[in-house]
Formats: structure tokens, C-alpha cells, sequence
């Protein structure tokens, strides 16, 4: 009789393991493929979708570099890419979708920053690890969203760039003009009070509407108080139009353009089509990661820019491929806690610095996730300040 | 007067957009809300006959002045002459002009374009000010524009069937009038113009394409100061709103630009409802 009762009890058991696994929580499917859901404004307006199309470009390296490797925990990386159009709205359905058929393992985000505003509280609910490279103002902050991780400096990371470098070219003032978008505004808040601590004076810090023609007035009310320096956060159509402005005011003043004016095609193009090697670009400098100037040594970036362009055409620089680390990062959490399928875990070890190191990262040279950030938090080292260059395979010549 | 420079020559922006607005309104009261798109096209065309193709500037005004008209008369088959009323009309090109947004991006790219200025790239010191020739050649072509619609709308017989139409359209079908077809030509011409003008407007604002998204506003705003249907009243409206803009980003901040535009706006429709160079007519009913 009890012999009868153990087997029963264990074929019950048996059966509950089954069902468990025939589930759709955390640890479902943790034999099969690790799933890879990225989500990308491939049909977006602007120049959205050419960032997103190297942005994918770079994770389908990544995945079979990781691939190549021996997987995640030993499972093989299976990338599902969706096009959000770059529109929240369609990202979060999408995501939902996703989480109710085929549940990701992990979700990495081409940007812009409303897709990760919008989509980041839907993944922390359903405790899904993610990451993306469109930060918002509390995507790194573990306390709100514990499983998500940028893969791009904040306006912080930059401005932490920028500093050594103006003060090594021993600049006293400088001027400060920026973007009315909520990035450009943030940059300019954080690098006002940066540059005072440095030493060095803010002698004016003005706004531009992104959809203005002209700039003009806004750079001549800084040409008037005469700084050092001109701080420039820019992309697409209103870099030209900066940059246009100083000349027609014909200020001679050396102008350190910002990640985002290093990603504008115009400076690296040569006339009639762009103003690359005109008088407009004589005197302008932009911070770029250093992944983004081509180095014939690099052997670890050149192999996956060469990856990448076997995959197709990188249309955007390398600042749009940071999105590659995620896979490396992963697969390194997964060796440290010895499986795949515990995104807690996963997110508990990518803080550790060890793990950090393991990782083959190759885009930026070494993330410092933190337990109380999850940012990259980037030092000055992760930078360069290079004048404008052709622009080939997604790197400065 | 550098800024009042760059204030003239970004008002003649505007003006000509408001123009094309115009040409539409004379002839079916109704607003082509896609007009900054078909200038945007004109610019990118420009860029692809003098950058891509390397054709003489005769060659690019001539290839951009076909391609755009051609997009308009498909944009007015299909956008337009379906359409009954003439409100429903607001929302129908609005729609076309999203979707020539949409094209230009696949055929171009997001990223904006430089088109060279056949009159030369370099600065000018002009009564004080510094320029660039373009601005100067923007500002001429406006106030040219003006001129010559005001001279073809008395002296030419589909000028004065044109001003018949936007006076009372019936009377004119029972003038025996073709008011169908002249409508088309207008909407057409609307489209020859915006393409025309792309190798003077596109060295100003680069070929880019969010281009017609920051023009569509401005350009309604200095037809409603002018007057609807008003060509002089689009280049005062032009200026007014070009200096409002640029003065007030110098002095006040970026953040006043966009507000001192429609307060000026404002100031005017309280004065004079109609816009300035339109007078309102009292009807007894």
C-alpha cells in the first residue's frame, strides 16, 4: 500500500515538474535557445532609422560572436529583431506580444529614449533583464528599474570626457550651445555647474529650437561675451546650421562638438554635399568613443566592424553600435552565475567588477555598472577628441 | 544687422512657402497643407542634380521644377479633386504630406544634405552686416515673386480668371469658366514654383527631411498676418515673422523665438482680423 502511495505521489510529482515547465515564468525554456528580442525604429523618421539599422547590425555581430563562443550558459543566442518605427507606442506592443508567445530572455533597445521610457516598466514587471543605448533620466537607477542596464554614457559620462580635455587646452571661459531636446538640455544643465567646479567660467549657455533654420542670434549673443571655447550639442540639420552661423559671424573660436555632432553625416563629408575640410569645420573638435576612430591595431573593433559590414551596410558611426556589448556582457553574467535563466542573478552579476573584466566587450572598453548605477559610467579614457575625418564602415579615418 | 540679415532671409523662406499657399487658395479656397513638403522635394531634387548627377544649375531648375510639378498633380488627382469639401481637403494633403515625408526619407536618408549655391558659398560684409549670398538671392526672389504675381493677376486674362474665381467660383463656371482645370493648373503651378525655388531654398536650410514639418507652420502663420490670398501680404507677413524670430532669439532667448512669432500674430488678427492686406467685408443678412 505504501509502495503503491510513494509511486503515485511521484508520478504526481512528475507531472508538476512537467506542467512547471510547460510554463511561461523566468525559468521557462531554460534548455532551449537564449532568446534575444530587440526592438528598433528600422522604419523611423529622420535619421532614426539608419541608427537603428547599425544598432541591429551590431547586435547580430554580437550574437554570433557569443554564438561562436559556446552560447549563453552553453545555450545558443536566438535574435528575433522588430521594427518599433521608432514610436513608443508600437515597441510596447510589441514587447507585450512578445512576452505573451514567446517570452525574451532579454530585451535590448535601439533607442530613441521615449521607446526605453516607455517600455522599461513593462519589462521590470515581467522581470526580464534588458538593455538598451538610449537613456532615460532614471534607466540606470537600479532602485526603479533593477534589470536594466545602459549601454551609453549619460550627459555625466560625457561631460567627465570633456573636462580633462578643456582643461589640458587651458581654456578659461567657455560658451555653451545646445539642442532644446531633453537630451541637449540635460547636457548643458549638467556641464554648466562641471565647468565651474573645473575652474573654468561659463560665460553664456544658449538655446536652440531643433526645427530653427538659423542660429545665428543665439551664437552671437555668445560670440559677444567672448569665451575661450564653444561647447556644441547638435545633430542632423541644426550642426550645419551652427556651424554656418560661426562662420558667417566670422568668429575664430575653437568649437568641441559633442558625441551627437560627431553621428552628423555633414561633417564628415567633403563639399558640394557636406562642409567637410571647409572653413566651417576648421576649427571644430568632437568627442567620440574611441571605438569610432579607426585604429589598424585594433584588431578585437576591426573584427567587428568587419563582422558588421558582412551583415550589411553600417550607415551610422560606431556610437550607435554600443548595443554589441550587451551579448558579450550577458554571456559573461551567465558563466559567473553558472546559468541563464535567473535575470536577477544576471543583473547581480554584471555588477561585480569581475565580471565586468571578463567580458569581451569591444565597442567601449569597459563598463562599470555599479549596485547603486546602472550606467556605464564611463571615465576619460573611453574617449577621444578627434577633428572631423571621412567617415568609413561606422569609424573616422 | 548680421541678425536682421539672417532675419529678411528666413522670412523670405517662409514668404515663398506662404506663396505657394497662396497660388492654391486664389484659385479653390482651399490650403495645400503639403506645399512645404513639395519645397522640401525642390530641395532634395537640387541636391541630387547638383551634387549627385553634377548638372548644370539651367538643367537642375528645369529637372526640379518637373519633378515637383509632377508630384503635385498627382498630389491634386489624388488628394484633392476626390474630395468635395473643401475642409476635408485640410486634411487629406496634411495626409500627403506625411506620406511625401515619408518617401523622401526612403529615397534620401535622415540625414541632411548640403546643396551648393550657384552664387557662391563665401560670407558677404553687406551695410554693416555680414551674409551669405543665398540670403541675399532669397530675399530678391521673394520680393521678384511678389511682383511679378501681382502683375500677372491685372495684366494677364488668367490672372484676372483666377481673381474671378477666388471672388465668387459659380459665377465664374457661368462666365464659362473652366474653374476645374484652371485649379489644377494652379495646384500644378504651386508645385513648379516649390520645385523651382529648391536651388535657392535648399542652400539656405540643407535638403533634410523634416524640412517641410518646420516650414508648414510658419509659412500659414505669414499668410494669416498678410491676408489670405494676399501676395504682397506674404512678404510683409515673410519679414515680420523672419525679424520677430531672429530679434527675439537674440535678445530674449530661443525660448521666446516660436512665442514672439504668435504673439505678433496675435497682435495682428486683433487689429486687423482679415490679416493686413486683406479688408473684411460686412455682408447684410
Amino acid at each position: 500500500m505504501r509502495r503503491r502511495f510513494m509511486a503515485a505521489a511521484a508520478a504526481a510529482a512528475s507531472a508538476a515538474a512537467l506542467l512547471a515547465g510547460c510554463g511561461s515564468g523566468p525559468e521557462g525554456g531554460a534548455g532551449g535557445p537564449y532568446r534575444v528580442l530587440m526592438t528598433a525604429g528600422l522604419s523611423a523618421q529622420g535619421t532614426l532609422a539608419g541608427n537603428a539599422a547599425t544598432s541591429v547590425l551590431a547586435v547580430k555581430a554580437g550574437v554570433a560572436a557569443v554564438n561562436e563562443a559556446g552560447g549563453v550558459a552553453g545555450r545558443e543566442v536566438k535574435l528575433t529583431v522588430v521594427d518599433d518605427e521608432g514610436n513608443p507606442t508600437t515597441a510596447l506592443t510589441n514587447i507585450r506580444k512578445a512576452i505573451a508567445s514567446d517570452r525574451p530572455d532579454v530585451v535590448i533597445n535601439a533607442g530613441p529614449s521615449p521607446v526605453t521610457a516607455a517600455t522599461l516598466p513593462v519589462l521590470g514587471q515581467n522581470e526580464i533583464l534588458s538593455f538598451n543605448i538610449a537613456p532615460t533620466a532614471d534607466s540606470a537607477d537600479p532602485k526603479k528599474n533593477p534589470l536594466n542596464f545602459d549601454l551609453t554614457g549619460n550627459p555625466e559620462d560625457y561631460i567627465r570626457g570633456f573636462i580633462p580635455y578643456l582643461r589640458e587646452k587651458g581654456y578659461k571661459s567657455a560658451g555653451i550651445v545646445h539642442g532644446s531636446t531633453a537630451s541637449g538640455v540635460t547636457f548643458a544643465e549638467q556641464m554648466e555647474p562641471a565647468l565651474e567646479k573645473a575652474g573654468i567660467t561659463v560665460a553664456g549657455n544658449e538655446e536652440y529650437d531643433t526645427a530653427a533654420l538659423d542660429m545665428t542670434p543665439q551664437l552671437q549673443a555668445l560670440k559677444s561675451r567672448n569665451p575661450d571655447v564653444l561647447i556644441m550639442d547638435g545633430y542632423g540639420a541644426p550642426v550645419g546650421h551652427l556651424l554656418k552661423g560661426v562662420e558667417k559671424l566670422g568668429w575664430d573660436v575653437p568649437v568641441v562638438g559633442n558625441n551627437s555632432v560627431s553621428a552628423t553625416s555633414l561633417v564628415s563629408t567633403p563639399p558640394p554635399g557636406g562642409v567637410l575640410g571647409t572653413a566651417q569645420t576648421e576649427n571644430l573638435v568632437m568627442q567620440v568613443y574611441k571605438s569610432t576612430v579607426h585604429d589598424p591595431d585594433d584588431t578585437a573593433v576591426n573584427d567587428v566592424v568587419a563582422a558588421m559590414t558582412g551583415l550589411g551596410k553600417i550607415e551610422s558611426t560606431l556610437i550607435m553600435a554600443t548595443n554589441y556589448d550587451a551579448l558579450p556582457l550577458i554571456a559573461a553574467a551567465a558563466a559567473d552565475v553558472g546559468r541563464s535563466d535567473d535575470p536577477k542573478a544576471l543583473a547581480e552579476a554584471l555588477e561585480k567588477p569581475e565580471v565586468q573584466k571578463t567580458a569581451e566587450v569591444v565597442i567601449i572598453g569597459g563598463y562599470n555598472f555599479k549596485p547603486g548605477s546602472h550606467g556605464p559610467n564611463l571615465t576619460a579614457e573611453d574617449f577621444d577628441f578627434v577633428a572631423p575625418s571621412p567617415v568609413k564602415n561606422g569609424q573616422f579615418t | 544687422m548680421t541678425i536682421i540679415w539672417g532675419g529678411l532671409a528666413l522670412g523670405a523662406v517662409y514668404a515663398l512657402v506662404a506663396i505657394g499657399y497662396n497660388i492654391v487658395f486664389i484659385s479653390s479656397k482651399t490650403f495645400n497643407f503639403a506645399q512645404a513638403q513639395l519645397m522640401m522635394v525642390g530641395t532634395f531634387v537640387a541636391y541630387t542634380g547638383l551634387v549627385t548627377l553634377r548638372l548644370p544649375v539651367a538643367v537642375v531648375v528645369l529637372l526640379a521644377t518637373a519633378a515637383v510639378t509632377l508630384v503635385a498633380a498627382v498630389e491634386e488627382r489624388l488628394a484633392v479633386r476626390p474630395v468635395e469639401d473643401p475642409e476635408t481637403v485640410l486634411v487629406t494633403t496634411l495626409g500627403a504630406g506625411v506620406l511625401i515625408n515619408g518617401l523622401t526619407q526612403v529615397v534620401w536618408g535622415g540625414q541632411p544634405l548640403a546643396v551648393p549655391f550657384f552664387g557662391g558659398d563665401g560670407v558677404l560684409e553687406l551695410l554693416g552686416g555680414r551674409v551669405y549670398p543665398v540670403e541675399i538671392a532669397l530675399v530678391a526672389v521673394a520680393v521678384a515673386l511678389v511682383v511679378l504675381f501681382g502683375w500677372f493677376a491685372r495684366r494677364s486674362v488668367t490672372g484676372l480668371t483666377l481673381l474671378a474665381m477666388a471672388e465668387d467660383r459659380e459665377a465664374a463656371m457661368l462666365r464659362g469658366v473652366d474653374v476645374r482645370r484652371l485649379a489644377f493648373g494652379a495646384f500644378a503651378a504651386s508645385g513648379a514654383l516649390a520645385g523651382l525655388l529648391g536651388v535657392f531654398v535648399g542652400p539656405k536650410t540643407f535638403a533634410v527631411a523634416t524640412l517641410g514639418a518646420s516650414l508648414a507652420l510658419k509659412g500659414f502663420v505669414v499668410m494669416a498676418i498678410g491676408g489670405f490670398g494676399s501676395m504682397p501680404g506674404t512678404l510683409v507677413g515673410g519679414m515680420v515673422v523672419g525679424l520677430a524670430e531672429a530679434l527675439a532669439a537674440r535678445h530674449l532667448g530661443s525660448e521666446f523665438a516660436a512665442i514672439s512669432v504668435f504673439a505678433v500674430l496675435i497682435a495682428i488678427l486683433l487689429v486687423r482680423p482679415s490679416g493686413l492686406f486683406v479688408r473684411t467685408r460686412e455682408r447684410l443678412v
